[in-house]
This record gives C-alpha cells, structure tokens and sequence, in this order.
C-alpha cells in the first residue's frame, strides 16, 4: 500500500514531465525541485493555516491550494528563461534545466533553511485502516483517490477540451500545429505551468506523509526519470503505468532487500532503455 | 545485357504501409555506363536510390554490387565495398572545412580513421589526395568553413567528398539542382573530368534537367508511380513522345551534342 | 590552420605553463592547494571534451567515472597497500577503461536525450552502488585515501600540505601535461577528424565509411579512462572518497564547466575548470549560496554565450575549433 502511495506522487511528477515533454520536447530536470518546493510550500501554508486557527481536519485544503499555486512559479521559469531557447539544441535546453535545479535548491535553502521541516503527525487525523491486514493511514488513501481523481481530469482535458487538442496536435507534430494557427508561445507557457504544478501538487502531497528535506528535488528526478522511461516518453498512460511499477517495485525491494531499493529500480530503467526504449506506451525512440 | 553487371538491382519492390513506392524494379548497370533516372516526383526515385544503396530494406528483391548481395547492408559497408554516394538535400559538415572534409573522405578510405595518435596534417597521402580532388572540383577556398560556403559550392563539396572514396561506382542524387542554368554544364564537365581521373567505373544519377539528362547519359531509366518505363538510349527515350510527356511533362530542347 | 591562433598558442602556452610551474613558489598556500582539483579535473574535462565537443554526445553520468578512480585509489591505498601514485593512476585508468567498454556499448546506441538519460542512470547506479555496499565502500562516510608514493618516494615525514603544495602539485601538473599532449594527438589525427564528422553529421559521415557507432564507443572509452585518471587524482587532496563524487549532479557541474570554459575549443575545458573552481571558492567565502550564482551563471552562459568563455574571445568561433 506504501507502494501505491508513493506510485501515486510518482504519478503526479510524472505526469508534469510527460506534459512538458510530450509538447515542448523537453526534459524537464527541474521537475524533481518543483516538487521540492511544492514540498515546502505545503508545509508553509499548512503551518500558518493552523496557527490562523483553522480546523486541522481540513488542512489538505490548503495544502492542496498550496501546492497547485506554488506551481505558477513554473511560468516564471518559462517566460523568463526557457522560451529563449526553444530553438536551439535539446542539450542546451536539457543544460538550461539543470541551471534551475541549481538555482532551486540554493532558493529552498535560503528560504527555509536545511533542517528538514515537517508537519508531524498531522495527517493522522484523518485516522487509519486496516487494508490486507496492514494498518494505512487514511491520508494516504486520499492522496491516491486525489491521484485518481487527477488522472482521469488529465485525461478528460487532453481528450474532451480545445485546450486539450491542442496539446495533443502540437506533441504529434508542432510545425503542423502552428502552421493551423497555434500560439506557440502561449501553449508553451500554459503546459509548463501545468507541468510544474502537478509536480509541486505532488510535492504538497507526499509532506503530511514525510518530510520536506534538502536533498528531495534532485533526488526525486531520478525515480520520476525512471517513471517516464519505463513508461514510455510524452505519455500520460505511461506516466500512471511507470509510476505503478516504480512505486509498487520500490516498495517491494525495501521489504525484500533494502539495499537494492534504486538499484533495481535503475536496472529495470538500462534494462527498457536497451530492449524497448518507447517504454510501455511511448512513441518513437531515438 | 550478358556482360557482367556492376550494379544489378532484381525485383525491388517497397511498401511503405499500405503505399507501394516501388514495384518489381528491376536494372542493371555496366561498367563504363553513365545512366540517368527521371521520372515525376513521387515517382519512388529516392527509394529507388535508398534501396540500391542498401541504406534500407526493400519488401522484396535483392540488389547486388559486382555480384555481392548488398541488399540492406547500411552506408557504411557500402561505401568500403566501393559505391558512393551524393544527397539531394545537400549534405556538409557544417563546422569542418573544406579541406577537412575531403581528408575525413580520404582518411576513412584508407582505413587511418583507426589512428589515434598519428598527425592528420602530417600523412601526405592524405594530404596530397584531399588537395588533388579540391583541386578536380574547383573548391579553391579550401580552409573555408563548409558552413559558410555558397549553396553550389556546398553541393559541389558533397559530391567531392563522394568522389574522394574513389568508389567504382557512384549514385548522385540530382547533382544539379539549386545551380543556376549557366553552371550545370560546368558541374556536368568537372564530374565527366573527375570520373575519367579517379577511375570511376559508372555514374548513375537522378536528375531532373532533361537537357543534361540527354545531353550526358549512356542510358536513361523512366520511373513512374513506382515501376520501370523505359529502360533505353537517350535518343530512343526522347523519340518515344508520350513517355517524354508522362514522365517530364513538356518537350525538351535539343541539346546539341 | 588560422596562422594568428597558432601564434597566440605558440606565445600564451608557454607563459600559462611557466606561471602555473611559479604558484607554489610565489602563491599563497591556499590557492596553490586550489589549484590542485583544477589539474584533476582538468584532466577529466579534457576527457569529457572529446565526447561533449568533438564527437557531440554530452553525458549526464561521467561522474560515475571520477568515482572509479577516486575509488580505485582509495582501495589501493587502503585494502592492497599499494601506494605508488604511478600505478594507481594506471589502474585507475584501467579500470574506468574497462567499466566503461560495456556501458559505452549501450550507450552508443542512442544520442540526445535518451543519451544523456542513460548515462545518467548508468552514473546513479554506481552511486547506489557505492552507498549501499557499505561494507565494502564505506557507504555514505566514504574510504579514507592514503598519501601516495611520488615516483617511489615515501613522503610521509613532510607534513601534509607541504606535500599537497609542493611535490604533488607538480606531479599533478606532470599528469596535467601529459594528458593534454597525448589528448591534443587524438584530437588532431584521423581519428579525431572522424569524431568531428560524427558531430557535425552522422549520416554523413556513415555514407563515407566511417561507422558512427564505433567510433562514439572509442570517444567514451577513451573520455572515461581521462575521467578515471582525473578522479585518481583528486582522491589524494580530498583524503577521503565518497558516493556524492558519482551522484548525477556532479556529472552536470563538469559539463557546466567544460560549457563555461567553450567547449568548441581545445583548452576551453581548461579554462572552465579553471574559472568554475576559483569562481565557486570565492563565491562560497562571500555568501553559502554558490549554487543560486553558479545556477544563473549556467543559464545566462545558455542564453548568451554557449560558446563559452573562449567563444566570446574569439573572433572567428569555428576557427578556434583546433
């Protein structure tokens, strides 16, 4: 069950890489310190909100209004600087992201400080129960119906909405898209933003659970790197289904044996990446 | 067609999906030819190129180089087997110069890409021959960057860099096109020239200028829709009127020749 | 070859190489010990080079290989009592060599993006590795590297940073040296040309004979057996080795360096390890956030100058490209 908590954050950060990915071609190193600030953030706004007073058994609500609006730095990062290299090589654009990384962690550092912070025990108000004998926090059921939830809103944007189309349209094929009269600049601008707010939403979301510590952000891009390859690049159902496997592997190892956590984790990754690197749903390779 | 074919293709056909791009082609090339493929676009040229140069797998037939089956073998086997080749979109090293491309040209052949600690600027064979064929192809600016050269030059260094392979036989994918009208017949002379010098068994060449196409070639192989219509002398192509209107579209001027 | 560039190599080595030789004699200790991971990374960068500039493939892992040699060193040192600088630089060399044949292997296969995630993941594999078999790697506290013998010299009596500042920079600079000679041969043989059209145009360079894959496997192999040599000899001033050498980020600061420093050029990298080290020591004296500068200095040099500090210099870029 820890397994599908985490596949359920997974998924989140995830998604915001395949969006971004699957649209701007690019990948998103950051993700992992969007997530980190979400992270942060969430722990911020939960705090004051308690100290304002405010009843503990909603504080998934501002936890949750933290970590999607956290995500509009996202649009910071992409007018000011990724728009100005869309048209050059992906490593610059690949480089560019891992400038922000930098940036980002030097940010949260001076921010918040190094001490990892925490909103304890919060989140057991919400009690717990027993699943297949093993007691779960009821938090963490939320958060996977909140994923849920998530996904099928994902789903029914990309499939049901203008907005939607147009996504789809310029990740199959950009010239053709903007040749029909898409504003690049602004599609850009939006799937960023939503980008970066799915992976700060996961970071809120995963901080009642653990907590918010300095070396989150680069170390969460890997795993979330490991999703989107075993998943297959620019795709949604990959995202849920790497974030599945990762999550539901992971959990397995650290019960079976602890050492091998990542380390099967990146196997399978140099595994997929040799034999099928579309990964389970992806498009074209390299 | 019982002499030894340098180049035989049997049969090719390709399906892309559902769409037949080529079907049971079948030709052959001799030594001392110099034969010209035209035909409308779409009419599968390039694939035919692609396929005789094993750069990809036809559906099926075969293809054979002086009675090698080189079906689908890949560029690089290809070219140390001895058949080179130029690109219709013109293709350079765009940061290398001129000069250092025909040395890449030459250092491949002469299989010294495995060196890693002699000097390039140092081998004269290398040197000496990369000069020779600058010279052959009129590339004066040798230490320009390829980059910055003017689109005929560039094109001129593409096929350069073929011709320095020395292969025995070459495939030039429209060797004129983007050169204005005045130069195609000075591009046409420094690849007849450098032909005879390097020892260049046969030239096959797509080409869309019909008056260089009749001006130049031994023989003339018209592709439409994917399948071979004519496969004849130039005179005999250029007599037959309704395959000259099919495949080119109007009545080209007499070259006098 | 562009006559004013030679000469301005011919005049400014030279007084570059006798002023390096001067700093132990006429610098303050610190920055003579400062100059120390320059040299080792300069020899790495030179390494990374020939994949990031001269073959076009730019690796998000080749720390994993800074982390061979620096743990090479450390198990000579330390389990086998070898203390030879010579022979663990060799093994080092050797060992990142042979670690890297097969995933240069894999990795050859792809370019780009899928590249870089794969050596990626190649690099935190290692890191995992090194953390997690801490019985035999010290885990996340790392191995302790022994003084090493310089050319069969026990130095143990001189008192350490004498040793640092004084014989073993030297010998570093030694390596240094060496290094550059050996890789400004491959860089200028035929070897080297066809790296250069691999870069510039893979297809092409296929229709030519040449096959591209093959030669980016020799590039990395190559490009790591640098990195091992560069990790070796950091081991020694560091004192102890550690995962963190081999986690991705690193892997990304190298390539922020050899980008800083122009990587369309021979001595670029050199100039970015350069920089990148001093840089970072007296933004860290001045305030603890070097990464937020260092992070905005990536971006601008992204934006403005990805031809790096020897780009802007030069007046013809691509005339630079030696």
């Amino acid at each position: 069950m820890g397994g599908v908590f985490h596949a359920s954050i997974l998924f989140l950060v995830a998604a915001g890489l395949q969006v971004v990915f699957g649209v701007q071609k690019v990948f998103n190193l950051a993700c992992g310190s969007f997530y980190a600030l979400g992270a942060y953030f969430g722990v911020t706004a939960v705090q004051w909100y308690i100290s304002a007073g405010g009843p503990p058994a909603f504080f998934i609500v501002p936890l949750i209004l933290a970590g999607a609006m956290i995500g509009l730095t996202g649009l910071v990062v992409e007018r000011g600087l990724l728009s100005f290299v869309y048209d050059r090589d992906e490593t610059f654009q690949l480089l560019l992201t891992f400038a922000v990384v930098l940036m980002m962690e030097d940010a949260i550092r001076m921010t918040w400080g190094t001490a990892p912070v925490s909103t304890s025990g919060l989140y057991l108000i919400y009690g717990q129960t027993r699943i297949a004998g093993a007691a779960v926090p009821v938090y963490n059921l939320l958060v996977i119906a909140a994923s849920v939830v998530i996904a099928l809103a994902i789903g029914w944007l990309l499939t049901r909405t203008a907005f939607g189309r147009i996504i789809r349209a310029t990740a199959d094929n950009r010239e053709m898209a903007e040749a029909l009269g898409v504003d690049m600049r602004r599609v850009y601008a939006k799937v960023f933003t939503l980008g970066t707010a799915l992976g700060t939403l996961g970071g809120a979301l995963v901080i009642p659970a653990t907590a918010a510590m300095s070396e989150m952000g680069v170390e969460l891009i890997v795993e979330a790197f490991a999703v989107v390859v075993i998943g297959g690049l620019g795709s949604m159902r990959g995202a849920f289904a790497g974030a599945l496997v990762v999550g539901i592997l992971r959990a397995v190892a650290i019960s079976v044996y602890p050492a091998l956590e990542m380390l099967i984790i990146y196997l399978i990754v140099i595994t997929v990446l040799v034999f099928r690197p579309r990964g389970l749903f992806g498009g074209a390779a390299a | 067609m019982t002499e030894r074919m340098l180049l035989r293709a049997e049969a090719l056909t390709k399906y892309y999906g559902e769409f037949r791009a080529l079907h049971a082609v079948s030709l052959g090339v001799g030594a001392g030819e110099f034969v010209s493929i035209i035909g409308p676009n779409g009419a599968g040229k390039s694939t035919l190129i692609n396929l005789l140069t094993g750069l990809a797998q036809p559906t099926s037939g075969t293809v054979r180089f002086k009675d090698r089956d080189i079906t689908g073998i890949g560029p690089v086997r290809l070219a140390k087997l001895g058949m080179a080749r130029s690109f219709q979109l013109v293709q350079i090293f765009p940061d290398l110069t001129v000069l250092e491309t025909l040395q890449a040209a030459v250092a491949a052949r002469l299989g010294r890409g495995r060196r890693l600690f002699a000097s390039l600027t140092g081998d004269r064979e290398i040197q000496q021959e990369a000069v020779e064929v600058a010279d052959l192809f009129g590339l004066g600016g040798r230490h320009a960057l390829s980059r910055e050269l003017p689109q005929g030059d560039k094109k001129l260094l593409d096929v350069a860099s073929a011709f320095a392979l020395r292969p025995e036989v070459i495939l030039l994918d429209e060797p004129t096109s983007g050169v204005s009208t005045g130069d195609k017949t000075k591009v046409m002379e420094i690849l007849v020239r450098a032909a005879k010098t390097i020892g260049l068994q046969a030239i096959i060449q797509v080409e869309h200028d019909m008056d260089i196409v009749f001006g130049y070639s031994d023989r003339v192989i018209a592709l439409h829709q994917g399948e071979v219509l004519a496969d004849a002398t130039p005179s005999a192509v250029q007599a037959d009127q309704r395959l000259v209107d099919m495949v080119v579209g109007r009545r080209p001027v007499r070259h006098p020749r | 070859m562009d006559l004013t560039a030679r000469g301005r190599q011919m005049t400014v080595l030279p007084l570059v190489t006798a002023a390096v030789i001067a700093i132990p004699w006429v610098a303050p200790i610190y920055h003579v010990l400062l100059m120390l991971p320059f040299m080792a990374y300069g020899v790495v960068l030179l390494g990374l080079n020939l994949l990031f500039g001269y073959t076009g493939l730019v690796s998000f892992g080749h720390a994993l290989f800074i982390g061979v040699g620096a743990y090479t060193a450390a198990f000579l040192t330390g389990m086998f009592k070898v203390r030879s600088l010579e022979v663990i630089l060799v093994t080092a060399a050797v060992v990142a060599g042979v670690v890297a044949m097969p995933v240069a292997a894999l990795c050859v296969r792809y370019v780009k993006i899928y590249f870089g995630m794969l050596t990626l993941a190649f690099g935190m594999v290692f890191y995992t590795f090194l953390l997690k078999f801490y019985k035999l790697t010290g885990g996340d506290e790392g191995m302790p590297v022994a003084r090493p013998f310089l050319l069969g010299r026990d130095l143990g009596a001189i008192p350490k940073t004498e040793y640092l500042a004084g014989p073993y920079y030297l010998y570093s600079l030694a390596v240094l040296v060496i290094a550059a000679l050996v890789m400004w041969r491959i860089v200028h043989s035929p070897f080297g040309l066809c790296l250069k059209t691999i870069r510039d145009n893979p297809a092409k360079a296929e229709t030519l004979g040449i096959g591209v894959a093959r030669y980016r496997w020799a590039a990395f192999v190559i490009s790591a057996v640098y990195a091992g040599v560069g990790g070796a000899l950091l081991a020694t001033p560091i004192g102890n080795v550690d995962p963190t050498l081999a986690y991705w980020t690193h892997s990304g600061n190298i390539v922020f360096m050899t980008l800083l420093g122009g990587f369309a050029s021979f001595f670029g990298p050199l100039l970015g390890a350069f920089v990148f080290i001093y840089l970072q020591d007296f933004v860290m004296s001045v305030v603890p956030f070097w990464r937020l500068v260092f992070g905005a200095l990536l971006a601008a040099l992204v934006i403005f100058a990805p031809g790096g500090l020897l780009g802007l210099f030069a007046r013809r870029r691509a005339r630079e490209l030696v």
